[in-house]
């Protein structure tokens, strides 16, 4: 009985980085409790369009299957999330059940071959906010200073980024037009400038995020908040940071002598 | 700091709006309240304080200082942030992302109205007098009417909108709850500026019958 039900996908393709993108569509036989990977796990197994034409199976990125990779992000009914997290149920109690459900690769990345992008862009601004912890040496340190509770609760929900690039996709002002690093960077600066050692080298990350791109590149559309998966609340991290970049503008040019200290 | 960054020029360009932009916009407005007073009265008065702001020593250096050149580079670095925003409404329908939306449009706007404005109310008449005569036979056109009103709403939406996102950008309201306060205090604002605008164009332009210019 379940055998005739099929899911109808349709899916934007892209052979290669330069060559230029078509829409094709597949159906796969129904069965409860699929998500969007196992969907085109089935596609990969028998990749036969809809005009019963063998094409090459369709290239898409996955890894933790479990929402915490971010590598399986793309754009879901025009929606940026994660696939494995995309139950087809879930989609159908919304949409209608059988209606069809298009894929397409993140838009604000270089596209490598159908639904799977080049995110290093991501990794390099995350680089440059020094968005880590330093340690200085590789003898035994004892322990360190330990996070206030009342820090803590709220800069655990920021550690649970995972670089995916929802926010990045929804953000108006990233784009190839500006060099915004976009607005989950911004947060990691406040969650390591809070961190009892990374906030030794918080005026460092202060000065990255105040260079070309930076925080001040952000035009408060607040997409960035209503996407994300992990719910963390960035227009507020971006609001702080906000704060605190105009109350070190103003220290560093008051501070600032030829020792350029 | 030798670095390339606008991250100074983008602040000045959010400060510039409200200080001292924003402000002479308030000012210019409660001006203009005179001719709320309506018909002869309203024309009489509303013709004194054109005259008194004409006459005031030094008038052109504030207009310089506090009008032309803020609002110069709040336009043309502005009409960059326009260019580089790749607005995503119909996949976002927000209501934030609306706002962010508007404020770009309503900036297109603004800069067409208030070129036109400029020319015809400053540099095309100087005498008081006729400065009135010729905006009052404007608006009496519905047309202009109409186009007039519609720049006025932008120059209106652009501000409140814009004090909610400067209090943002220069990290006042930081938590979702200050922020949707400001929010709701952002658009009453708009309606209030909308209607007190609108008024003011409707007697000069003598739309509200016994009340307005359309006589004199």
């Amino acid at each position: 009985m379940a055998n005739d039900k099929v899911i109808s996908l349709r899916i934007k393709r892209q052979d290669g980085p330069k060559t230029a993108p078509y829409w094709e569509e597949f159906h796969i036989p129904y069965k409860p409790n699929m998500n969007v990977v196992s969907v085109l796990m089935e596609v990969r197994k028998n990749p036969v369009n809809l005009q019963g034409k063998a094409v090459n199976p369709v290239v898409w990125e996955c890894n933790c299957l479990e929402e915490v990779c971010g590598a399986c992000t793309m754009l879901i009914n025009g929606v940026p999330r994660q696939s494995c997290a995309a139950l087809i149920d879930k989609i159908y109690e919304q949409t209608g059940f059988g209606k069809q459900i298009t894929l397409a690769p993140l838009t604000k990345f270089p596209i490598i071959r159908d639904l799977m992008v080049d995110r290093q862009r991501m990794f390099e601004n995350l680089k440059r906010v020094k968005a880590w912890v330093n340690v200085d040496g590789s003898w035994a340190i004892n322990r360190g200073p330990r996070f206030a509770d009342r820090e803590q609760r709220w800069a655990y929900a920021i550690s649970r980024c995972m670089t995916c690039g929802c926010c990045q996709e929804a953000c108006p002002n990233v784009s190839n037009k500006s060099k915004f690093i976009g607005p989950s960077h911004i947060a990691q600066v406040r969650l390591f400038n809070t961190h009892p050692i990374g906030e030794m080298q918080k005026e460092e990350r202060l000065n990255a995020l105040m260079l070309e791109g930076g925080i001040q590149e952000c035009g408060n559309a607040q997409n960035c908040r209503q996407v994300c998966p992990k719910e963390i609340p960035l227009t507020k991290h971006i609001a702080a940071m906000n704060k605190e970049t105009i109350k070190y503008a103003f220290r560093r040019w008051r501070y600032k002598d030829s020792s350029g200290q | 700091m030798n670095e390339k960054s606008n991250f100074l020029i983008r602040r000045i360009h959010s400060l510039l709006a409200i200080i001292p932009v924003g402000l002479f916009l308030c000012v210019h407005l409660c001006l203009n309240s005179a001719s709320l007073l309506g018909g002869e009265d309203g024309y009489t008065w509303y013709l004194n304080v054109i005259k008194f702001m004409k006459s005031a020593p030094l008038v052109w250096a504030a207009e310089l200082i506090i009008i032309a050149i803020p609002i110069l580079v709040h336009m043309i670095y502005g009409l960059w942030i326009v260019y580089v925003a790749k607005n995503n409404v119909l996949n976002y329908r927000y209501g934030n992302n609306w706002a962010f939306y508007l404020q770009r449009i309503t900036a297109l706007v603004a800069t067409a109205f208030l070129v036109v404005h400029v020319i015809l109310q400053r540099f095309l008449e100087h005498e008081p007098g006729a400065v009135l005569e010729s905006l009052a036979l404007t608006l009496q056109n519905p047309l202009y009417f109409i186009l007039y009103a519609i720049g006025f709403l932008a120059v209106a939406w652009h501000f409140t909108n814009g004090l909610f996102t400067f209090l943002i950008s220069w990290g006042v309201t930081v938590g979702d709850h200050s922020q949707k306060v400001c929010r709701v205090i952002s658009l009453g604002l708009f309606v209030v500026f909308a209607c007190w605008g609108i008024a003011i164009l409707s007697v000069i332009g003598g739309f509200i019958p016994g009340f307005g210019f359309e006589n004199i």
